[in-house]
């Protein structure tokens, strides 16, 4: 067994027929994880000690997983990746991380993510970039950088990241691994350290669809702790992965898709996209191409990030060092707020913030916090008409590769495209969305993301697995050339 | 002479087990930080959940004031920042509060009095600060205790009807159980909007705000005192300035801030808390929960030719109402009823310092009691001792009366001759008696009383007697 | 329009200062997002909409029955993040109104 290549069904496997212990798993992970600190920076903490105390027994007993670090630990530092909290460590623990921990899984380490998650680009945390496994010369993305970037490189089988416009679909991509978010509620977000709450998803990253399955049935369920979450369909998403998906409809976004003018790497993402959905066609499944309003398509952007820094704003208000965080003293409180969030907040935090508070303005709601609602019920609305006809919608996670590093930034531009910023549809409308990788463009991974309707979660677990079949990227980490 | 109007916006902490979006308890100690979750100091990652008692409490009192209430649970934030509030903002209600316009009724010095309702929400109350020398010190106990506020139109005009009206609110609040109300406890605190205007101004004048004030008798000294004081620079022609204002120790009102801007709150609705419908069943079942208030029953008393003093007490507080109520159903004197509840039952309770429920004397003992009076069966006074003695010894008062073989002589042929005796006996009052005096009569039956162990119907006694000495003439 | 002075105003009120450098990024981020959001008026029949704050409604949440409880933190668990502690409180500079 090669540990850094094996999915949790292996390790499951392998510990069941005793030829590893969870400590050994545990050693070994820890051992990748720092020996990847120079290299990639995944890590924000890297536990000590394996620690597993399953209330009972079961599938991930003994798994190692990252954490994203703005999950709440209780006892260990949890950081956001920004300076505001760099001391702080919770007093209590997430809903994930308590199932986690009741079902025996071994936490190796907490991930560097964007700034309170805030971007895509794995540039902005507080400890340091993130790079990219596959080539360090390129970013990961973002925010869910270094949950991506330890499963990318074998570290872990599985991590936990949270997803409130793509991020965690969108690094799966440019990390050629699996990033899944189950339908808005599906999983609690109890502890997990607010972005954008209507927005907010906990997500998770594999290395293949069925593991993704496998820690969806340990975490999802309703949660008293949280209003927001659905009651549990009572499914096992594992048993429904090998149905055929003959006969299944379907589609993707014209105008995301057609360019007057395309790079090479978008052109060769595009080609890669048409083999793949010739491929999903000899299935016996349909694709079509379906036009939506190219305006309201142009509107998503602008209006998520209306919407998420609206309430980002808010949901960061807690941040002023009193309570908790990082205090910078001050002779009034007044100061002392100041000086902890001037000083704890990076540059791109504050632009966020101060952008989320002016669309929130009695003078401007209507037209921008309000106006950007409304694009979002349109959207959504739309994708509900389509629903009724189709099972999926099938896109490429993204128009290219990994960026390389420079060459992004979270700086707004008018130069956004449809196709880099659709996924945000699934959070607009909670649907359940997963980006699976789907072959190399200059020797770099690639992935496709599917979205279905809203708690069918089952069905599209299914549908990834099929697709996942196809393609065989299975367990696929950083260095396998597959081009 | 300007006209004074004045708006109220009133908190009122709700009585529940626990916090409004935590399951901390929701009780006053004076130990610090003992009662706080992880939502009520706003820690990362929390997530509120809705108190289910909270809102029916809130809704209850929504319909007992008259309003109209929403068809699902919304919240929203208001967002600032402020030591005492973790999060960051108040979660509270303004797309679809509990209530909107409604409205109460109330008697301001035996005048009726409408006051209309703005709206009535659900929010949570903030964190406590403790002042020391050159710090404060937070203590979260109180973060996150679910808080009603009613909100008035400005429609209140002078201190009395504020305070009558906060009276009456305190007591729907009583009546409900939604709350206990101590203003000691700061459990119900007002903010009041006062301004100034002639009778021929289009316009109300300027706004001055004063805020937090626990007693009503606080807010009756600093309507008073803003009246005096804004007349005053109105009289000299000069502007009243908006302002918030704070009430001090010596009942005058202090400057605390000009209004710069008006604070923007950035309003939005709570992303965390699913909407929840309220059923027009649920609305049927918390409407049924609501008693007869005390503006209705003053009414209904007064229907009954009690007086406007009596009407008052006795509908006062809905436990003493209500027993009340139980005994005119046994008895059709209601003015013995009023009495021995007002006089006997009344001083007792403050006497013994219990609550009327825990009284031994039912509403049906009194009844009785009472009825026999009625029916000249025992006197007034032995009847009240007896009721006395009834609670000293927990016997039912019927008891008494059956052990004691008491039973008011009332019969003429007997009680004439012991009138006729008494008579005899009192030479001396006789002869003042056929003086003029004739006051002397009721000496005579006191001593009849007195002779009958207090059995004699006093007012059988006295026409007897009467006629006797008439006749001597 | 938004100028430089509006935009360390609202930073203001957000409790942080901004460096001049990085309020002209602002200002430019701001004349881009406003930009696309005119645009978004221009979007048929979006002045019908009702604005969308829920993912999706189910309806299926329950409030929180009001049990007896004595839930908490422990006091050194409230008070575990600062430094600045007195008597078992959080402590500030004297807050004064």
């Amino acid at each position: 067994m090669e540990y850094k290549k094996s999915t949790i069904e292996n390790l499951r496997e392998a510990l069941d027929n005793n030829e590893v212990t969870g400590e050994e798993l545990f050693n070994e992970a820890k051992k990748l994880a720092e020996e990847s600190q120079k290299d990639i920076n995944a890590f924000v903490t890297i536990l000590d000690k394996y620690k597993s105390r399953p209330k009972k027994k079961g599938i991930l007993t003994d798994i190692p997983y990252s954490l994203k670090d703005n999950f709440s630990t209780t006892g260990i530092l949890t950081t956001a990746s920004s300076n505001i909290l760099k001391n702080y460590v919770p007093v209590y623990d997430a809903t994930v991380y308590k199932k986690l921990k009741d079902a025996g899984a071994v936490l190796v380490g907490k991930t560097v993510l964007d700034e309170l998650a805030m971007g895509g680009t794995g540039t902005t945390g507080h400890t340091g970039v993130v790079l990219n496994p596959w080539d360090k010369t390129r970013l990961i993305g973002g925010s869910s950088a270094g949950s991506c970037a330890s499963v990318a490189a074998g570290i872990v089988p599985f991590s936990i990241g949270s997803d409130t416009g793509d991020s965690v679909r969108k690094p799966a991509s440019y990390g050629g691994v699996v990033g899944f978010k189950p339908t808005y509620g599906r999983i609690s977000r109890y502890g997990l350290f607010a972005f954008a709450s209507s927005l907010d998803h906990v997500a998770l990253l594999t290395r293949s669809v069925k593991d993704a399955a496998i820690v969806t049935n340990v975490l999802k369920g309703e949660d008293p702790l949280d209003m927001t979450s659905l009651k549990d369909d009572g499914l096992d998403y594992t048993l429904n992965l090998d149905k055929s998906i003959k006969g299944k409809k379907f589609f993707y976004i014209k105008e995301a898709c057609t360019f007057d003018k395309k790079s090479d790497i978008l052109e060769s993402t595009l080609n890669e996209f048409n083999k793949l959905l010739d491929k999903i066609r000899s299935l016996g499944a349909t694709v079509d191409e379906v036009s939506i309003d190219k305006d309201l398509l142009n509107a998503i952007y602008p209006s998520y990030m209306v919407i998420s820094c609206a309430e980002a704003t808010s949901n960061n208000s807690n941040l002023t060092g009193i309570p908790f965080g990082n205090r910078i003293d001050g002779s009034t409180y007044e100061e002392i707020m100041f000086n902890t969030r001037t000083e704890g907040f990076s540059e791109l935090i504050k632009r966020r913030f101060v952008i989320g508070s002016y669309v929130l303005q009695k003078e401007n709601q209507d037209k921008l916090f309000l106006n950007a609602c409304r694009v979002r019920r349109m959207i959504v609305d739309k994708m509900h008409e389509l629903f009724k006809t189709y099972d999926a919608l099938i896109m490429p996670a993204s128009g290219g590769i990994a960026p390389k590093l420079g060459e992004a930034s979270d700086v707004l531009s008018d130069e956004y495209l449809i196709l880099e910023n659709h996924m945000a549809i699934g959070n607009f409308g909670g649907f359940p969305s997963i980006t699976l990788p789907y072959g190399f463009v200059n020797s770099m991974p690639i992935g496709v993301n599917i979205t279905s309707n809203i708690l069918k979660d089952s069905e599209l677990l299914n549908i990834a697995k099929q697709i996942e079949d196809l393609l065989g990227y299975i367990g696929q980490v950083a260095g396998d050339k597959n081009v | 002479m300007y006209k004074v109007v004045i708006g109220l916006e009133v908190h009122c902490e709700v009585l529940t087990n626990t916090k409004n979006f935590s399951s901390a308890k929701n009780t006053y100690t004076n130990i610090p930080n003992i009662n706080v979750m992880p939502v009520d100091l706003g820690l990362p990652g929390i997530l509120p959940v809705v108190n289910e008692e909270a809102c029916r409490k809130a809704l209850k009192t929504a319909m007992a004031l008259n309003c109209e209430t929403p068809d699902e649970i919304i919240f929203d934030r208001k967002n600032y920042y402020y030591p005492d509030l973790p999060k960051g903002y108040q979660i509270t209600q303004v797309t679809k509060p509990f209530g909107r316009n409604g409205h109460v009724t109330f008697l301001v010095n035996g005048k009726e009095k409408t006051v209309d309702i703005h709206q009535l929400h659900l929010e949570e109350d903030t964190a406590s600060l403790e002042h020391y020398s050159n710090y404060s010190l937070i203590d979260y106990n109180r973060s996150g205790i679910p808080l009603m506020e009613i909100v008035t139109e400005p429609c209140i005009y002078s201190a009395d009807e504020a305070v009558a009206f906060l009276e009456t609110l305190r007591n729907i609040f009583l009546y409900l159980g939604v709350s206990e109300a101590k203003s000691d406890k700061g459990q119900m605190r007002c903010d009041v909007n006062i301004s100034l205007m002639k009778d021929t101004d289009k316009v109300l004048g300027t706004k001055v705000e004063m805020k937090n004030i626990n007693a009503f008798n606080s807010v009756k000294e600093a309507i008073n005192y803003e009246i005096k004081r804004q007349s005053e620079i109105l009289d000299k022609g000069e502007k009243v300035i908006q302002e918030t204002r704070r009430i001090d120790e010596d009942g005058k009102t202090y400057s605390m801030r000009e209004k710069v801007d008006a604070v923007d709150y950035k309003y939005f609705v709570e992303p965390n808390l699913a909407p929840v419908k309220i059923t027009k069943e649920y609305k049927d079942t918390v409407r049924k929960e609501i008693p007869e208030l005390e503006y209705s029953r003053i009414k209904r008393y007064l229907e009954l030719n009690i007086n406007l003093e009596d009407a008052l007490t006795l509908a006062k507080d809905k436990d003493i109402s209500n027993y009340f109520d139980e005994v005119i159903k046994n008895t059709k004197d209601i003015n013995l009823a009023v009495n021995y509840l007002t006089i006997v039952i009344l001083g007792s309770l403050n006497k013994l310092n219990i609550n009327i429920n825990d009284l031994f004397i039912t509403p049906t003992m009194l009844a009785n009691v009472i009825n026999l009076v009625k029916e000249n069966e025992v006197s007034n006074q032995l009847a009240k001792n007896i009721i006395y003695e009834a609670m000293e010894k927990n016997i039912d008062p019927l008891e008494i009366i059956k052990s004691k073989n008491i039973k008011q002589i009332s019969d003429e042929g007997e009680l004439r001759n012991i009138v006729k005796k008494i008579i005899d006996e009192s030479p001396e009052q006789v002869k003042e008696y056929l003086n003029g005096k004739e006051m002397v009569a009721n000496f005579l039956v006191g001593k009849v009383m007195s002779a009958t162990n207090k059995q004699a119907n006093p007012a059988a006694s006295l026409k007897l007697i009467k006629e006797e000495l008439e006749r001597m003439r | 329009m938004i100028d430089k002075k509006m935009l360390e105003n609202y930073a203001e009120k957000l409790m942080f200062r901004m460096k001049d450098d990085e309020l002209d990024t602002l200002e430019s981020e701001f004349d881009t997002i406003l930009k696309q959001m005119k645009l978004i008026e221009n979007i048929k029949g979006i002045e019908k909409v009702d604005p969308m704050t829920f993912p999706f409604i189910t309806y299926e949440a329950k409030l929180r029955s009001d049990l007896e409880s004595s839930d908490s933190l422990s006091v050194d668990e409230v008070v575990s993040n600062t430094k600045h502690v007195v008597k078992d409180q959080i402590k500030v500079p004297k807050v004064v109104e």
